[in-house]
């Protein structure tokens, strides 16, 4: 194997060459590493942010039906997935809110507490209050911190609640912080009052359920739907907009790495063929010797390849390092996702192999094409003896 | 000297394309005993070289034959003609074109890698012949810790690698100062006795053309005069034209 012998040489021997292979093909790697391990982190907190934030899969009614009327046996059958962590059965209508003179329409919740609080850890975000107390006090309601402003309502305080013809007094018990626009809406009550309020029976209008991994929320979410004939959502389709911003991400982010891995190969391929070029006589000779045209070309592919490794390696500690650098950084991102004040950091172990890989692709690709040309130089013309 | 053709060329011609035909071998029919220590000389631009690299596979005739050990070797396909120049052929160019990052050993050794050798017996065959050139005291020095006449002795080593049936040298000494050039001669004569070692030599120094035992001169591609050696002197043959060489050569 004297090809790899000679490759091996060349590399030690021809030190500023070598840094200049290694260094593009690290850095190339490093802003791969950086912009995977980035794009990765913020992706999971967009999605933390907006799918978290909602059950994964929401249940409501049949078609031409307003209610879930048998909401309990749906309940029952969406709690036996494997993977369903929590099941909420949920009565949500639009209604209004009036406490003294202020009048203001709200999105009436009513629910079992104990349920939504496995389903969306309500009680995190209460500013005040205690969300299990909804349970046992049917006269307790929960409000969206600026509803409570607008309305000019603080805990204690009693509000009365509209729907249609009906009202109920309730009293203010606690106030819920989500971040969101639902904040100036959102009322909270149990859902036997809510049913009361509605006055169509013992009836629900969705029913909320969270995965362990929301990632196999639409799965389900295709395969409840014709087996139940209930209408089925996950959070892909009531986010569409998110679920359609990281497939685009995905997307951009595929081309740019393209464009990465096509100007890294110029340099390389460059800088290769002016090793070639500086070899001419050598390889006449080796020719002259008796090495073979593949030979000729392996040995600059192997001189190429050897240097994958070690670059890729010194591209994934360089990525990583200025990724830490950037996300130490605040920066706001509210306007883009909701909730996004710093760029995360997410690296999962096995951008390090796509890493690794791509800068062996990268090395031997941008290699092929001067080892041709130097596998095809006429012996007696590298030589130049005349 | 046996009296066995090692090589028979017959009609050996070169035409370069090149926008314009130019003729650089004429029709060349020569025969090359094992064992013979042979000159080619002319005026540059006569077509030594192209000869040389046309019978050192490097180039090919663009019509006649080359037979090497009775193999017509002008019909081989690229990687064959790359086996023979690893077996059966030995270079020594004016440059001695070491590899510069390869010690004197390991730029001997690799001829016999190429053929596959493994490590230890290329490098036992490259100590040895290093010990022929008198090199065993420089085996680890890299060419640049050599002199120019040094290289040359390790390139005629390399040549030697794979015991060729033809060694090839084109102005081999055309780099060296006249004593080195000597002494590169000596050796070379010393190994063609030695091993019966055949050689072909292009130099347009008609004073290490003498050392050898047949000198050709070339002139615009083709044969114009054979010196045979006897004894001290040599024997022109019928018609020659020695051009601005007549008369340094001693005749008997």
């Amino acid at each position: 194997m004297f090809e790899l012998e000679v490759a091996k040489r060349h590399i030690t021997s021809n030190r500023r060459g070598t840094a200049f292979t290694v260094l593009t093909v690290a850095v190339a790697v490093g802003v791969i590493i950086m912009s995977l391990g980035l794009t990765e982190g913020t992706k999971n907190q967009i999605i933390e942010n907006t799918v978290e934030k909602n059950p994964h899969i929401v249940l409501g009614p049949k078609q031409n039906e307003g209610y879930i009327h048998l909401y309990r046996n749906i309940e029952r059958l969406l709690s036996s997935y494997p993977g369903a962590i929590a099941v909420s059965p949920r009565l949500v209508v639009q209604g209004a809110a009036r406490h003294k003179d202020k009048v203001e329409g709200i999105e009436l919740v009513g629910l079992e507490s104990d349920k939504e609080e496995r389903l969306m850890q309500v009680q995190g975000n209460l500013l005040a209050g205690n969300f299990s107390e909804l349970k046992f006090k049917k006269k307790y309601a929960i409000l969206g911190v600026k509803l409570a402003e607008k309305l000019d309502a603080r805990p204690g305080n009693d509000v009365y609640i509209y729907f249609r013809n009906n009202s109920a007094k309730v009293s203010v018990s606690g106030l819920i912080e989500k971040g969101t626009a639902k904040d100036s809406s959102l009322v909270y009550i149990s859902l036997k009052t809510a049913q009361n309020l509605v006055g169509e029976g013992d009836v629900v209008s969705e029913i909320g359920v969270r995965m362990e991994d929301y990632t196999e929320a639409p799965v389900l979410a295709r395969d409840l739907e014709p087996t139940t004939k209930y209408n089925v959502e996950s959070w892909q389709e009531f986010n569409r907009e998110i679920s359609r911003f990281i497939g685009t991400q995905n997307r951009i982010n595929v081309i740019f790495y393209l464009l990465i891995f096509l100007i890294a190969g110029f340099v390389v391929a460059n800088t290769t063929i002016m090793i070639v070029r500086r070899k001419t006589k050598e390889i006449g000779m080796l020719m002259a010797i008796g090495a073979t045209r593949s030979s000729i070309m392996e040995i600059f592919i192997l001189e190429s390849l050897l240097l994958g490794l070690p670059a890729g390696l010194l591209g994934i500690l360089v990525g990583i390092g200025f990724a830490q650098a950037i996300a130490s950084y605040p920066i706001d991102m509210s306007s883009a996702a909701s909730g996004v004040t710093m760029l995360m950091l997410d690296l999962r172990p096995e951008f390090i192999i796509y890493a690794l890989i791509f800068a062996l692709l990268l090395n031997i690709s941008s290699a092929v094409y001067p080892a041709y040309l130097a596998s095809r130089l006429d012996p007696v013309e590298a030589i130049g003896n005349e | 000297m046996s009296d066995k053709n090692i090589i028979e060329i017959r009609d050996l011609t070169k035409i370069y394309k090149n926008g314009v035909d130019v003729l650089a071998v004429d029709g060349v029919n020569l025969d090359i005993k094992e064992g013979e220590f042979l000159a080619i000389v002319g005026p540059s631009g006569s077509g030594k070289s192209t000869l040389l690299n046309m019978i050192g596979l490097l180039d090919t005739p663009t019509s006649g034959t080359i037979r090497l050990k009775d193999v017509d070797v002008t019909k081989a396909t690229p990687d064959e003609r790359a086996r023979f120049r690893n077996k059966e052929l030995g270079f020594v160019f004016q440059y001695h074109h070491l590899i510069p990052e390869f010690s004197a050993m390991e730029n001997v050794m690799i001829p016999l890698l190429i053929a596959g050798k493994n490590k230890d017996v290329a490098r036992a065959r490259a100590q040895e012949l290093l010990d022929k050139v008198n090199l065993n005291d420089k085996l680890n020095n890299r060419p640049n810790q050599l002199s120019g006449g040094q290289n040359q002795r390790v390139a005629v080593a390399r040549a030697l690698a794979n015991s060729p049936s033809v060694v090839i040298g084109d102005e081999l000494t055309g780099n060296l100062d006249t004593k080195t050039s000597n002494l590169i001669y000596e050796l070379l004569r010393e190994l063609n006795r030695k091993l019966d070692q055949t050689f072909i030599l292009v130099t347009h120094d008609m004073h290490m053309a003498e050392k050898t035992d047949r000198i050709l001169r070339l002139v615009d591609g083709k044969i114009v005069c054979e010196l045979k050696r006897q004894g001290d002197g040599f024997i022109e043959s019928k018609v020659c034209d020695l051009g601005e060489d007549n008369g340094k050569i001693r005749r008997v």
